[in-house]
C-alpha cells in the first residue's frame, strides 16, 4: 500500500462541550473516489470543514501528502493543494462564468495591484493565459456556451457543476465535495457519475465526497466511511458497508435492526 | 457599433472638462472641481463597499485626515503643498490599513460599529486638538500657487484633480477586472468559497481599506486648498451619508457608476442649496429610493439599456458571444444619448 | 467619595437611557439580524412629539407619554414597511443602507417642523428641580424619576418578552426564522412587531429624558450610537447584555468626564468600544448561552 494522500488522524472536535468528532481516523490514497456517509448530524460536514481549516481540530493531526496542514488557514490549505465545494452554492453571484472560473486560479496566478493597475505585460499574459485555461475547464464539463452568462442566472445544478470546476481550475491533488448531487435530476446523475470518474481518471484528482444519494455512492466511490454521532463505525467498500449491521442501526435505528437480522 | 457606449461617452466628458475652464465661471469651475474630488472619493468607497462588501463607516473620516494632514503640514510644520498634498494622501492610507486592522477580524454589523466608532473618534480629535487641529473653528490653509505655469489658482487646481481623477479612474478600473477585483467580489459574494479558492482574506480586506483611504486622502488634499481652509463640520456623518449615496445612486460595485453618482449628487446637492432644510430629506429619500427601486444605480439602467457599458472584471480578448439575453433583445432604437 | 458617587448616579441615569435605546436595537436585531441605523432618529421624533403634546397642547405628562410610545411603536412599523419589508432578503450593505436613507428623512422632517440646526426645545420638568439630599450626596429627584422609570419599562418589557403570545412568538422566531414558519407563526408580522416595540421602547425613552435636558433634531444620531455601541458591548442579540452594555457606557462617559477631562466623555464610549472589539470580537456577552433572556 502507498502512502494516503490525505491522512486524518484521531482528530477530535468539540464545540461549547459538545464533542461533534471523536477520534476520527481516514486514509485516503491517491486516485482513490472516497464516500463519507452518515445520518444528519453525524458530523460529515465538520470533517470536512476541520479538513479544509475553517474549523481547528482539538486534538489529532491531518497530513496532506505528508505536510501537515493543522492549525493553517483555509487559504494555504487551499495552495498546498486541497479543493472544496459547499453544501449550499457558493457560487460568486456578481461574476460571469468565465469568471468566476478565473477567480479559481487565484493562488496559481501573481499579478500584483501594480501590476495590474498599470497594464503591465507580465500581468497581461497571465490574464490571457488564465482566460484560455477558464475557458478550456468549461469545456471539460461542458459548459462552455455558458461562459458569458451572469453565475445567478444558472439553474441550481449547473451552479454545483461550475463550483465544482472552480475548484478544479486551480489543479488540487484533493476535492472534497459536499453533497454535490443536491438538485440534480435522476437523469442527470447518470452524466454526474461520469463527471466524477473523468475528473479521477482525467485531471488524477482524488475525491471525498458526502452524499445522501446512496445510488451515487455505490456506483462510484472505492471506498466508504460511515460516520455517526461523531465517530467513524464502519469503513471498506460500497457493498461491504451497505450490509454492515452497525451501518444499519445508525441509519434505521435498533428496531429496524432487530428486524432486520431476524428476516 | 457602440456610439454612445461607456469608451465614447467618457472620452467625450474628459474633452468637456478639459476645455471647461475657458468658457464657465468661477462658481461653475468650483462645483466641476468639487464633483471631481467626490469623484475619487467615490470610487475608493465603491472599492470598499462595492466591490469588497465592507460595511465601513470610516470614509469620511479618511477624508477628513487626508484635508488636515495636508493643511497641517503646511500651517503648522511649513511644508509647500507640494510635498504636504501626497503626505496627506499616505497618512489618510496608513490610518486606512491601521484601522483595518482591528477591523479585519470584524464582519458586517461589528464592522459597521467599530469604523462608525473610529469615525467618531477621529471627527472628537478634529474638535478637541486644539493645539494641533485649532478645534472647531477650523483653520485657514495657504493659497497654492502653480507659480511657473500660467494658469491662476483655480484653473491650475481644477486642472491638477482632473489630471488626478483621469489617472485614478485608469488606475482603478485596470486594478477591478483583474485578479485583485475578482479577488474582492469573492470576498464580497462568499468568504468560505474565496478562502477555499486560495484568497488571503486579510490581506484583500486590506487592501481594499487601503486603497479606499488613498483615494480618500487625495481627495482631502485636493479639498483643503480647494477650500483654502479645514474645519470638522465637512468630515462628518452628513458626509458620510453623501458619499454612500453616491455609491448607490451610481452603482455599488461599479468605478463608472462612482463617477456618474458623485456627478449626480453634487449636482443636486447645488440644485437644492437654497432650500437648505429639505437636503437632509431630499439625501435620505434619494438613498432609500435608490435602493428600493433602483438597487443597480444608474450603472445598472444603464447597462440593460444601453450597448457598450458592461463592465466585465476580466479583459477578454475575444467578444465574439453577445454578453446575454439584454443585449440581444435590446433594439437599437432603445438606445438614447 | 462624594464625586464618585455622584458620577456613578449621573452615569447610571444616563446609562439607562442607552440601556433603553440598545434594547430597542437589540430587539429588531434578535429577530430580523439588521441593526435599523433610523433607530436614533425614532427616538428624537418620539421626543419631539410628545414635548408637543405636552409643551404646546398641553397634555399632561403621563398621557403625553403613552401616546408617544403609541406613536413611536407606529413609526417603527412604518420602518418596518418602508425600509425593511420591501427588501428583507437583499444582503445587510442594503438593508443598512436604507434605514441610514430613512434616518436622514426622519431628521430633515424634525428639522423642518421643530427648528433648524441649534434649536433646543425644553421639556418642563415634572419633579421639584430642587436638589434633595442624602447625608452629604446631593441628588436632583428628576436623575431619580429617569432611573426609576427606565427600570419600570425594563421591567414592563421583559415581562411583554416572557408572558405574552406577541412576546413568545417573538423570541421563538429570533431563534429560528425557519421553524417558526413552519409552526404557523407570521415572520413578516413578527418583523413587524419587532420593528415597532423597538421604537415604542425608544419612545418611552425619549420622554423620560426629556425633562432631563433639551431635545433637539440632532439628538437622534448621537444617542443611537451610544445604544449600538451599549448593543454591541452586549454582544447584540441578548436582552440582558443590551441592559448591561448601556449602563457600561454610562458609567465609563461619566466617570471619563469627571475624572479625565470633560471632553472625554462623548469619545470614552467609543475607545471602549474600539477596544473590546479588538480583544473580543462578539462583545461582551456574545456568547450561544446567552442569548435567550
Amino acid at each position: 500500500m502507498t502512502a494516503p494522500l490525505l491522512s486524518v488522524r484521531n482528530v477530535s472536535v468539540s464545540f461549547g462541550g459538545v464533542k461533534v468528532l471523536d477520534g476520527v481516523n481516514l486514509d485516503v490514497q491517491p486516485g482513490e473516489i472516497r464516500g463519507l456517509i452518515g445520518p444528519n448530524g453525524a458530523g460529515k460536514t465538520t470533517m470536512l470543514n476541520v479538513i479544509s481549516g475553517i474549523h481547528a481540530p482539538n486534538i489529532g493531526d491531518i497530513l496532506l501528502d505528508g505536510v501537515s496542514i493543522v492549525g493553517r488557514k483555509p487559504n494555504e490549505i487551499a495552495r498546498l493543494g486541497l479543493g472544496r465545494t459547499f453544501q449550499t452554492s457558493q457560487l460568486f453571484r456578481g461574476m460571469t462564468v468565465l469568471e468566476n472560473l478565473m477567480t479559481g486560479l487565484h493562488h496559481r496566478t501573481s499579478a500584483g495591484l501594480v501590476a495590474a493597475a498599470f497594464n503591465l505585460r507580465g500581468y497581461r499574459e497571465e490574464e490571457e493565459a488564465a482566460e484560455e485555461e477558464a475557458r478550456l475547464a468549461l469545456e471539460f464539463v461542458g459548459m462552455s456556451a455558458f461562459a458569458d452568462r451572469p453565475g445567478s442566472a444558472l439553474s441550481f445544478g449547473q451552479q454545483r457543476v461550475i463550483e465544482i470546476a472552480r475548484t478544479l481550475i486551480g489543479a488540487p491533488k484533493v476535492v472534497l465535495l459536499d453533497e454535490p448531487a443536491v438538485g440534480l435530476s435522476l437523469n442527470r446523475l447518470a452524466e454526474f457519475d461520469t463527471l466524477l470518474r473523468r475528473i479521477r481518471d482525467e485531471k488524477g484528482v482524488t475525491l471525498i465526497l458526502i452524499e445522501h444519494v446512496i445510488r451515487l455512492v455505490m456506483d462510484v466511490c472505492d471506498q466508504v466511511t460511515v460516520l455517526s454521532s461523531g465517530r467513524q463505525i464502519a469503513e471498506g467498500p460500497p457493498d461491504a458497508v451497505r450490509n454492515d449491521s452497525q451501518v444499519i442501526e445508525a441509519y434505521l435505528g435498533k428496531e429496524l435492526r432487530a428486524r432486520h437480522s431476524a428476516s | 457599433m457602440t456610439l454612445f457606449g461607456r469608451r465614447n461617452v467618457l472620452m467625450v466628458l474628459a474633452l468637456t472638462a478639459a476645455i471647461a475652464p475657458s468658457f464657465v465661471n468661477d462658481y461653475y469651475l468650483f462645483v466641476a472641481n468639487t464633483i471631481l474630488i467626490y469623484v475619487l472619493l467615490s470610487i475608493g468607497l465603491n472599492i470598499l463597499l462595492g466591490y469588497t462588501g465592507q460595511l465601513a463607516f470610516a470614509n469620511a473620516a479618511m477624508f477628513g485626515i487626508g484635508a488636515y494632514a495636508t493643511g497641517l503640514l503646511q500651517v503648522r510644520v511649513g511644508w509647500p503643498f507640494w510635498l504636504a498634498f501626497p503626505s496627506g494622501a499616505l497618512i489618510a492610507t496608513a490610518v486606512g490599513l491601521a484601522i483595518s486592522l482591528p477591523a479585519l477580524r470584524l464582519r458586517g454589523l461589528y464592522l459597521a460599529v467599530s469604523t462608525l466608532a473610529f469615525a467618531q473618534f477621529t471627527q472628537w480629535v478634529f474638535l478637541n486638538w486644539e493645539s494641533v487641529t485649532y478645534g472647531a473653528g477650523g483653520f485657514k490653509t495657504p493659497p497654492i500657487s502653480f507659480a511657473p505655469l500660467p494658469v491662476s489658482k483655480q484653473a491650475g487646481l481644477y486642472y491638477l484633480t482632473l489630471i488626478l481623477v483621469v489617472v485614478l479612474y485608469v488606475l482603478a478600473q485596470n486594478a477591478v477586472r483583474s485578479r485583485i477585483g475578482r479577488a474582492f467580489i469573492a470576498v464580497r459574494d462568499s468568504e468560505i468559497a474565496a478562502q477555499s479558492l486560495g484568497v488571503d482574506l486579510l490581506r484583500y480586506k486590506a487592501l481594499a481599506f487601503g486603497i479606499s483611504g488613498f483615494y480618500a486622502g487625495v481627495a482631502g488634499g485636493l479639498y483643503s486648498a480647494l477650500l483654502n481652509f479645514v474645519s470638522p463640520e465637512g468630515y462628518d456623518l452628513f458626509q458620510m451619508v453623501l458619499q454612500k449615496a453616491m455609491v448607490v445612486v451610481g452603482g455599488l460595485g461599479s468605478i463608472v457608476g462612482s463617477l456618474l453618482g458623485a456627478g449626480a449628487i453634487i449636482t443636486a446637492l447645488e440644485a437644492l442649496r437654497t432650500v437648505k432644510g429639505l437636503q437632509e430629506i431630499a439625501f435620505g429619500a434619494i438613498l432609500l429610493g435608490f435602493i428600493l427601486f433602483m438597487p443597480n444605480g444608474i450603472i445598472g439602467a444603464l447597462k440593460a439599456k444601453v450597448r457598450g457599458w458592461e463592465e466585465p472584471v476580466h479583459r477578454s480578448r475575444r467578444r465574439n458571444s453577445p454578453p446575454g439575453p439584454a443585449a440581444v433583445t435590446t433594439p437599437r432604437s432603445e438606445v438614447r444619448p | 467619595m462624594i464625586l464618585l458617587t455622584y458620577l456613578l448616579l449621573s452615569g447610571l441615569t444616563t446609562g439607562s437611557l442607552y440601556a433603553l435605546i440598545a434594547l430597542g436595537i437589540v430587539v429588531v436585531n434578535k429577530s430580523t439580524g439588521v441593526i435599523n441605523f433610523a433607530h436614533g432618529e425614532l427616538f428624537m421624533f418620539s421626543g419631539l412629539l410628545a414635548w408637543t403634546l405636552h409643551v404646546q397642547l398641553g397634555v399632561s405628562y403621563l398621557p403625553s407619554l403613552a401616546i408617544a410610545v403609541v406613536l413611536g411603536f407606529a413609526l417603527g412599523v412604518a420602518t418596518n414597511l418602508i425600509a425593511f419589508r420591501p427588501i428583507k432578503n437583499a444582503d445587510v450593505v442594503s438593508l443598512v443602507l436604507a434605514t441610514i436613507g430613512l434616518a436622514f428623512v426622519v431628521r430633515g422632517a424634525a428639522r423642518v417642523i421643530w427648528g433648524g440646526k441649534g434649536d433646543y426645545l425644553s421639556f418642563p420638568p415634572i419633579t421639584s428641580p430642587d436638589p434633595i439630599s442624602f447625608g452629604e450626596i446631593m441628588v436632583i429627584p428628576q436623575q431619580i424619576a429617569v432611573l426609576a422609570g427606565a427600570i419600570v419599562i425594563m421591567l414592563v418589557f421583559a415581562a411583554f418578552f416572557r408572558l405574552t403570545r406577541a412576546g413568545k412568538m417573538m423570541q421563538a422566531a429570533a431563534d429560528n426564522a425557519k421553524a417558526s414558519k413552519l409552526v404557523g407563526i407570521r415572520v413578516d408580522r413578527i418583523y413587524m412587531l419587532s420593528f415597532g416595540t423597538g421604537a415604542a421602547i425608544a419612545a418611552a425613552a425619549a420622554v423620560l429624558m426629556a425633562p432631563l435636558t433639551l431635545l433637539y433634531p440632532d439628538m437622534g444620531f448621537s444617542f443611537f450610537i451610544k445604544g449600538f455601541a451599549a448593543a454591541v458591548l452586549g454582544g447584540l442579540t441578548s436582552l440582558p447584555g443590551a441592559v448591561l452594555g448601556g449602563f457600561c457606557i454610562g458609567v465609563i462617559e461619566a466617570l471619563a468626564g469627571g475624572y479625565i477631562n470633560s471632553s472625554f466623555m462623548e469619545v470614552s464610549a467609543f475607545i471602549v468600544i474600539m477596544f473590546v472589539l479588538v480583544v473580543r470580537p462578539t462583545g461582551l456577552l456574545g456568547l450561544k448561552g446567552m442569548r435567550r433572556i
